[in-house]
């Protein structure tokens, strides 16, 4: 079941548009996969809409401001005719493309994230039984799919910037809390965790980090000084 | 064909929920018969209050009729598209404007194809998805810094070892190893300084 959700602030600024690109990209794969805030979604959507409306000068003059606008727009043809020949032309892409591919398991991924898929690079094994394959989002960084295989760990750490998380498929535990599959986790500097999946199934999480991440024990502390290479 | 609404009638009156009615019946219009009357209504209700709206996002008069100019231009050309039970004409028109503005607020800054508002909000989404693959940078993984810290001379090896992985202090590596405080510091800073060479060339 599903316990955590964005924060109502990132849900407003979500339906706003003012949020961050790659975090919007979280937050709608979150909705695809929970109905609940897709609920919320809509009645923000709804409440800002209504806003908008409200929004008008009263002094407004209409004719000096749009001049032949409305003549140039109606001038344009209908897309009916286009859109079906593009949703023709991408359906056979769009059918094949919905999961992603480790050691032999098909892993579905939630809507938004389907054109992604063609921007995932190859997997490469950290450290044990974890995996990461990482995601062009172009200049918006990079966001990485992480597999942690049963009994995987992520290297105890901390953050310098921002750590949102998506759990895929699976469930996994970090010592503060347990997650499942569709919960969205959000993590600054003032947590230090570490993360593990203990279930057979292993647990796939796509996950995006601002600042390099800050490793505080073991073997991972010698990443330190790098993990500017790893996590960007 | 809809009748009897005076053009003159004055926007700002109509309330929001008869109006809601009024506004889906106008965008059927518009999809089934390219009705340009229907479409002037719709126009007028809400070009003036995008206008308002996107000039409190954007701040600029040239952007925000761009903005306006859009929204409408896909209201006209994809009336067909609007659901009148998944929602209200507002809150439809609304959605492709914000889609619009992120879409505008991306290209502004000189992003080329990133997220894209398609991907996040599918309101209008007969888009053809993008299949260029930009090359992925090379990717060190923990294992290949292993196999570099393997390479490194004994004695660095055994300074970075016990520093970084056991957690020792510098000094106390110092008078574990039985050697000057000075020596354990220069030999933490050459086995970084080749591990970074390395993993430049690694580059």
């Amino acid at each position: 079941m599903i316990k955590f959700h964005p924060s109502p602030q990132q849900i407003t600024e979500f339906v706003v548009g003012s949020l961050t690109p790659a975090v919007s990209l979280l937050v709608s794969a979150h909705c695809d996969m929970c109905e609940q805030c897709q609920m919320r979604i809509e009645s923000e959507t709804e409440s800002l809409a209504a806003d908008m409306v409200l929004e008008i000068e009263e002094s407004f003059d209409e004719s000096a401001q749009f001049g032949d606008m409305l003549s140039q727009i109606t001038q344009a043809p209908s897309s009916i005719e286009s859109d079906a020949r593009t949703s023709k032309e991408t359906s056979s892409f769009k059918e094949k493309s919905v999961t992603i591919e480790l050691d032999g398991r098909a892993f579905k991924l939630p809507r938004t994230l389907h054109r992604y898929i063609d921007k995932t690079g190859n997997w490469s094994s950290l450290v044990g039984k974890l995996w990461q394959a990482p995601v062009d989002l172009g200049n918006q960084g990079v966001a990485n799919f992480i597999f942690m295989g049963s009994g995987g760990s992520v290297p105890e750490h901390t953050h310098r910037g921002t750590e949102y998380t998506l759990v895929i498929d699976g469930e996994f535990s970090d010592g503060l809390a347990n997650y499942d599959t569709g919960d969205f986790i959000f993590m600054d500097g003032n947590k230090t965790h570490t993360p593990k999946s203990d279930t057979k199934e292993g647990c796939l999480v796509f996950s995006i980090v601002d600042q390099p991440l800050h490793f505080t024990s073991g073997l991972a502390r010698l990443l330190n000084p790098f993990s500017h290479l790893f996590f960007r | 064909m809809l009748v009897g609404i005076p053009l003159e009638q004055s926007n700002s009156t109509i309330k929001p929920k008869e109006c809601a009615t009024e506004m889906s019946e106008y965008l059927v219009a518009v999809a089934d018969a390219r009705c340009k009357r229907s479409f002037s209504r719709v126009f007028n209700y809400f070009a003036p209050r995008l206008r308002s709206y996107a000039l409190k996002q954007m701040g600029n008069e040239a952007l925000a009729m761009e903005l306006v100019q859009d929204t409408m231009s896909n209201v006209w050309q994809k009336a067909h598209l609007f659901n009148a039970e998944k929602g209200s004409p507002s809150t439809w028109i609304f959605t492709i404007a914000r889609n619009i503005r992120f879409d505008m607020l991306r290209k502004l800054q000189n992003r080329k194809e990133d997220v894209c508002s398609d991907d996040l909000w599918p309101v209008l989404c007969e888009q053809t998805a993008d299949l260029n693959e930009a090359p992925l940078d090379e990717q060190v993984t923990l294992e290949q810094i292993g196999y570099m810290f393997e390479a490194l001379p004994v004695k660095q090896k055994a300074v970075i070892e016990a520093i970084y992985i056991d957690g020792k202090s510098q000094q106390e590596v110092a008078n574990e190893l039985s050697i000057p405080l000075g020596t354990v510091k220069s030999r933490t800073r050459l086995a970084l300084q080749r591990l970074k060479g390395m993993l430049n060339d690694n580059d």
